[in-house]
């Protein structure tokens, strides 16, 4: 106990509110992992509650930041994914309900848990100097911030289509078979998800023109290039030009472009 | 513990042929009145009636002192359906004491006392029987706290154990595979090729979910007019289905033929109109009619009869596991309810033969 208080004391508040969101992610995946492995998962509002209590606490986290800065907190590269992260908790609020894809959760949690956890482990959080804030160019990143949350959700809900879909052909009836929702429902939230993604970095993309922003050219090849994917992505799907699979597997992959772009660009 | 003076006679399809079930089933029509009649017969004060095509239970509380229940119930079964004697000897019922009352009920409601091992329809029926009573007036203290108890117990039985998962028919392991690819099923269309009884069973079982359609082709036109008849669908001579496959989401195949009858070049044609969506076969026939190499085609899911009865077996397996810890629920509940007096009367303890139990009361 009294080490867990001087570890308290040596961090500051709002990481340790960003681990204690993280911890409450990595619960609500612990649980569902348990539940699905003894066959007692049930479809039940109480599985949201980890996913609110870790939403919650990066709300805190993000809320203390933007405190700090004076303007949103998307200063650094580890302010970006946390940010993104709570983008993609948002969205599945969204969408889980929506689709009453309630194990979503337990798809989603890891995703931000890793994100997070590794942003805690891994990368640089130096508190920016405090500038005046230009609401435009906030808003400009947020939108693209969330475009990216939008794909990550797109990419879980793609790997929920992939095994429900691998279940399906191998005839593997188990309890993950139960509790994952049909194959038609993952699909369409797919489709909206990769539509809604592109959208708000279009608007994004095109917010940032009239600002004039110097941005280096590896940047922007780099973000036209992810505009550009989803792009053809929406095309294909629109024309049902591919089978609902290859659409997974794509927003899967589709997925990795954009954060590796992610680090790039912040990474200068 | 439960009112000493709940009581419980019946007749299920475990102690009774169905040939006399069927002559003690009360009427769904009649069923308030009935519950009315019970409930005042001499020493009774509250009744409920449970009659399903499985069981026929009557469920009544006696009045204080009172001990001759089971047999006033047996009477007026006897009575109310005018037995013949032959009739009354061959008719076998339980007569359940207040604790077993109680337990019976909770399994009763649990499913665990069903054909099918977990189902839910029962369920929903004793809640429809316990309505019919509570609105007739026919019930009181005692029945409604058992009943609403046995409510909350089938509940917990639900969420706690895993024992409604899965399908352990044929037919209803293809309309939990239907729904894991399409959702709803309602905008579903349905293609039968051969009318054979396991294809009629499986495409019942998926219009009964809300299949919006059903095409049914066979070497006999007739046969295929009047299956079709039967499920408000449309008949199609059997030269003509290949060409409208790509009409349906749904393809259940029995023929007799000796030949894949459905290659895998045809359903390659069929998926590029299917813009991505999914297309379910279910191939019924032995020897197959579907070749095993369309599995292998992006959104197409082959499964053959083996595939189907596998699923269904494992589905039962699971249900049977999953008994004990409903069992084990069950009497957590009693215990916390305070229903246990310390024994438990060994199951099928208390069962009478109509005739046996006039004579010790007369």
């Amino acid at each position: 106990m009294a080490g867990l208080v001087q570890f308290s004391e040596r961090m500051s508040l709002d990481r340790l509110l960003l681990l204690l969101a993280t911890l409450a992610f990595v619960g609500g995946l612990v649980h569902a992992v348990w539940a699905l492995r003894r066959g007692s998962w049930q479809e039940s509002r109480w599985h949201w509650v980890p996913m609110l209590v870790g939403f919650g606490l990066q709300s805190a986290f993000l809320y203390i930041r933007g405190q700090v800065h004076g303007r949103c907190p998307m200063t650094s590269l580890f302010e970006v994914f946390i940010f993104i992260g709570w983008s993609v908790v948002l969205l599945y609020f969204a969408v889980g309900a929506a689709y009453r894809l309630s194990l979503l959760g337990a798809f989603t949690a890891p995703v931000v848990a890793t994100m997070q956890g590794l942003s805690l482990l891994l990368l640089e959080d130096k508190v920016a100097p405090k500038k005046v804030p230009n609401v435009w160019l906030e808003m400009h990143a947020a939108l693209a911030l969330i475009a990216y949350a939008a794909f990550a959700l797109a990419c879980v809900t793609g790997v929920m289509y992939l095994v429900q879909a691998r279940l399906l052909k191998k005839h593997r009836i188990a309890a993950l078979f139960h509790q994952l929702p049909p194959i038609h429902d993952l699909a369409l939230a797919i489709r909206r998800l990769a539509l809604s993604g592109f959208l708000l970095l279009t608007v994004a993309l095109l917010s940032a023109i009239p600002l004039n922003i110097p941005a280096a050219k590896d940047k922007l090849m780099v973000i036209w290039m992810v505009w550009g994917l989803y792009g053809v992505l929406n095309f294909l799907m629109w024309r049902h030009a591919i089978s609902a699979r290859l659409t997974a597997w794509l927003a899967v992959v589709g997925f990795v472009v954009p954060f590796v772009s992610l680090w790039l660009v912040n990474a200068r | 513990m439960s009112a000493p003076g709940i009581i419980c006679l019946g007749v299920n399809y475990r102690t009774t042929p169905v040939e006399v079930r069927e002559r003690v089933a009360f009427a769904e029509s009649k069923l308030s009145e009935t519950v009315r009649e019970v409930k005042n017969l001499p020493g009774l004060g509250e009744a409920v009636i449970v009659s399903t095509c499985n069981r026929v239970e009557i469920y009544a509380a006696q009045q204080e002192g009172r001990v001759e229940g089971h047999s006033t119930l047996l009477r007026y079964l006897e009575e109310h359906f005018a037995l013949a004697p032959a009739q009354a000897e061959g008719l076998v019922c339980y007569r359940l004491p207040a604790e077993e009352t109680a337990r019976h009920l909770f399994r009763v409601v649990s499913g665990l006392d069903s054909m099918v091992l977990g189902e839910t329809e029962i369920f929903g029926q004793v809640k429809a029987a316990y309505k019919v009573a509570l609105e007739a007036g026919a019930t009181g203290r005692d029945l409604n706290k058992l009943f609403q108890r046995a409510f909350n117990v089938g509940k917990l039985v639900r969420e706690k154990t895993a024992i409604q998962r899965g399908s352990t028919s044929v037919g209803s392991v293809a309309v939990e595979l239907a729904e894991k690819m399409f959702g709803s099923l309602k905008s579903c269309r349905v293609m039968l090729i051969g009318a054979g009884e396991m294809s009629r069973v499986c495409a019942q079982s998926l219009v009964s979910r809300g299949a919006s359609s059903v095409i049914v082709s066979n070497r006999s036109y007739d046969k295929a007019v009047e299956l079709a008849a039967e499920m408000k669908g449309r008949a199609m001579k059997f030269d003509e289905w290949e060409g409208a496959l790509h009409e349906v989401d749904i393809i259940i195949s029995s023929t007799s033929a000796p030949h894949f009858v459905i290659q895998q070049e045809m359903i390659e044609r069929v998926m590029k109109t299917r813009r991505g969506h999914p297309l379910f076969l279910i191939d019924i026939a032995v020897p197959r009619d579907i070749d095993p190499a369309v599995n292998e085609i992006e959104d197409a899911y082959l499964y053959d009869i083996d595939a189907l009865s596998a699923i269904a077996e494992d589905g039962r397996r699971e249900r049977e596991r999953q008994l004990a810890l409903c069992e084990k629920l069950i009497e957590e509940q009693m215990e916390k309810f305070g229903l246990l007096s310390g024994s438990v009367a060994p199951r099928g303890a208390g069962m009478i033969q109509s005739s046996e139990a006039s004579q010790a009361n007369a």
